[in-house]
């Protein structure tokens, strides 16, 4: 029983992770069209970025505020010398971002080296609950805390904010919503930013559970196009549905037939194209 | 009344059949390694003009083309290695059934949510749908060990025997993949040059026009994906005998990522560009692999990324160096007979390329 409560909490986690990354995809290609296949090396990127600040000045927090700013000052520059100019083109873009994605990751691999490196927990989540017999870390709750706390403040954001109901209207009509005299432009680039800057704060806040390594965003890219698919773009809940059921039952997979969980989510996934292509929970924009 | 080809028609054939001899007697002046260096060049050609048939004919962009590639190579190795039947035609057979019946059964949910008309939804949900085939059957091949070799694949795939004497040599391979290259080329060339080729150009113009004229769209992109699906398959089967290993890296990303480069860098309005595409991009791998080994996906990403930044592209086709080196040849065409103070052909504009 206690197996299986921390199979779970280990799921949460990571489904928590994985919400973080789709999040700031299914944010960037909703709002600003753009298919960002770049997305697992950026974060593999903020991961590093968070290791170096760690390893030079001690503070977690730093580390994981100046990763977001340093992802979001990269994936803008990558919007505007190289993304722009493939507006509306959304197989180039995707081309596109597979090439950059493999020369982020060299480029990290020239600098860092291959191998592994760890990463430890901050200062007072060190600590390990006891469940039963058996131990989880705190870490990891932690982790579960931060991403209620993104998914919280994404919700807020949607469903109150201007910039919410701004974004709402864009996806529905995006010329409408521009020709009411709304700045669109400004709102997405706002939402651009934010999604990249989420895409460093999962790589910094993932590190300590499985290290920093240059292709640490590989399967995690795929895993999270997987999410935004089974999910449904258009609305945060609908992400976060996607990230739970794929998070869980890739866990789960791998705890108790670990034979088959390779695949699992991929067969999910061609579920759910073939019989609601919107996703569990989404707009029918796409 | 026997037909008259246009000028410029009779020139570029001419141009293939030198090229085409030239191939066929480059092992006669080239070291084994050079050739085989050829080789892989006609086999990475092959393997992307048969996503041009999708991309560039019909628009369909797929990220998963190396699914078909792999399920050739897998299929053929898992023939000799596992169930010891050593025909190399029975291997291609089967890679061709095989190939097909997967790009068949893939088809269904791919073109469920891709294209006009209820029911569909943005090209993005396919290529999403493209790169899971490639990585689902890469995760499958890992899975079954017994079968597929698991993570590392299989190696030792012997020498392909063609059913006569001994199994062929090196040199003979390139031969072989010579021969089965030209009749591949020639049955994509005869097939997108037919009625049903036209009307994938069409789709790839104006859907919703070529349905209203009473095309069953979505039977041609589909027939369009297993014939595409089929020749990659061959592909596959080839590089399997090349290389004489399979990977489960044969069905992932990094193989796909190979194939629509070479559509991007050569250019879809011709139907050799994929071709021109393999000949730059295999020649650079070869020079990276001996200088810059360890940078070579910096290399191979960069090249994506100047590609895409950089081919001319319009009304959603790429004229990369494909048409470059057309445009070359018929100016040389027009040039060097001026030289000699003869009259230049009567060239006439086609449009259409090779």
């Amino acid at each position: 029983m206690s197996q299986a409560v921390v199979t779970g909490l280990n799921g949460l986690s990571y489904a928590f992770i994985l919400f973080l990354l789709a999040a700031g995809f299914s944010l960037t290609f909703g709002v600003m069209g753009v298919l960002n296949l770049a997305h697992g090396a950026l974060y593999m990127l903020g991961a590093y970025i968070g290791m170096q600040v760690i390893a030079s000045v001690h503070q977690f927090w730093l580390a994981v505020v100046v990763a977001a700013i340093a992802l979001a000052i990269i994936g803008y520059a990558l919007y505007w010398f190289f993304l722009k100019k493939l507006y509306n083109r959304v197989p180039e873009q995707g081309v596109l971002t597979i090439g950059l994605a493999l020369i982020i990751a060299n480029v990290v691999m020239w600098i860092w080296g291959p191998r592994a490196h760890s990463m430890m927990s901050p200062h007072g989540l060190t600590g390990v609950v006891h469940i039963g017999s058996l131990g989880f870390p705190v870490y990891r709750l932690f982790v579960v805390g931060i991403g209620v706390l993104v998914l919280a403040l994404l919700w807020y954001m949607q469903d109150r904010t201007r910039v919410g109901a701004i974004i709402r209207a864009g996806m529905d009509n995006k010329d409408m919503t521009v020709s009411l005299g709304i700045n669109y432009g400004l709102v997405s680039t706002f939402v651009f930013l934010l999604g990249m800057a989420l895409a460093g704060v999962a790589g910094v806040i993932g590190a300590p559970i499985t290290g920093a390594y240059p292709s640490m965003g590989d399967n995690l890219l795929l895993l999270t196009l997987i999410v935004v698919v089974v999910g449904g773009t258009g609305y945060i809940q609908g992400t976060m549905l996607g990230a739970l059921v794929i998070g869980l039952l890739d866990t789960f997979g791998k705890a108790y037939i670990p034979r088959v969980a390779l695949f699992f989510a991929w067969v999910v996934f061609l579920a759910i194209l073939l019989l609601r292509p919107s996703g569990l929970i989404g707009r029918k924009v796409f | 009344m026997s037909r008259r080809f246009p000028a410029a028609n009779m020139q570029n054939a001419a141009a293939v059949f030198v090229i085409a001899v030239i191939v066929l007697l480059l092992p006669l002046f080239l070291p084994t390694h050079w050739s085989s260096l050829v080789a892989k060049m006609m086999i990475y050609g092959l393997f992307a003009t048969s996503l041009n048939i999708i991309w560039g004919y019909a628009n369909i962009p797929s990220f998963g083309h190396a699914a078909f590639f792999g399920a050739g190579a897998y299929s053929a190795a898992i023939l000799v290695l596992k169930l010891g039947i050593t025909s190399f035609w029975l291997g291609l057979l089967f890679a061709i059934v095989v190939s097909a019946a997967i790009a068949a059964i893939l088809g269904i949910p791919a073109f469920r949510v891709f294209g006009v008309g209820a029911g569909a939804v943005n090209p993005i949900y396919f290529l999403l749908a493209t790169i899971a085939f490639g990585e689902l059957l890469s995760k499958l091949a890992i899975t079954i060990r017994p079968v597929t070799g698991g993570s590392t694949g299989m190696s030792g795939v012997p020498r392909a025997h063609l059913g006569f004497g001994s199994a062929i040599n090196e040199e003979q391979f390139y031969y072989l993949v010579f021969g089965i290259g030209i009749v591949c080329l020639f049955l994509m060339y005869r097939i997108l040059h037919s009625h049903y080729g036209y009307a994938l150009r069409g789709i790839h113009d104006n859907e919703k026009r070529m349905q209203a004229l009473g095309y069953n769209t979505w039977l041609y992109k589909y027939t369009s994906w297993i014939v595409a699906g089929v020749f990659g398959g061959i592909a596959g089967v080839l590089f399997c005998y090349f290389g004489s290993t399979v990977m489960p890296n044969n069905f992932a990303m990094a193989t796909s990522d190979i194939s629509f480069l070479l559509v991007i860098l050569g250019g879809t309005t011709v139907f050799f560009g994929p071709l021109v595409g393999s000949i730059f991009y295999v020649g650079i791998e070869y020079v990276a692999s001996i200088y810059l080994q360890e940078r070579w996906p910096l290399i191979f990403g960069a090249i994506i990324v100047i590609a895409i930044m950089a081919t001319p592209w319009s009304k959603d086709r790429y004229k990369g160096l494909g048409p470059g080196v057309l445009l070359l040849w018929q100016w040389l065409c027009r040039v060097v007979p001026r030289l000699w103070g003869r009259k230049p052909a009567q060239s006439v504009p086609t449009g259409k390329g090779v």
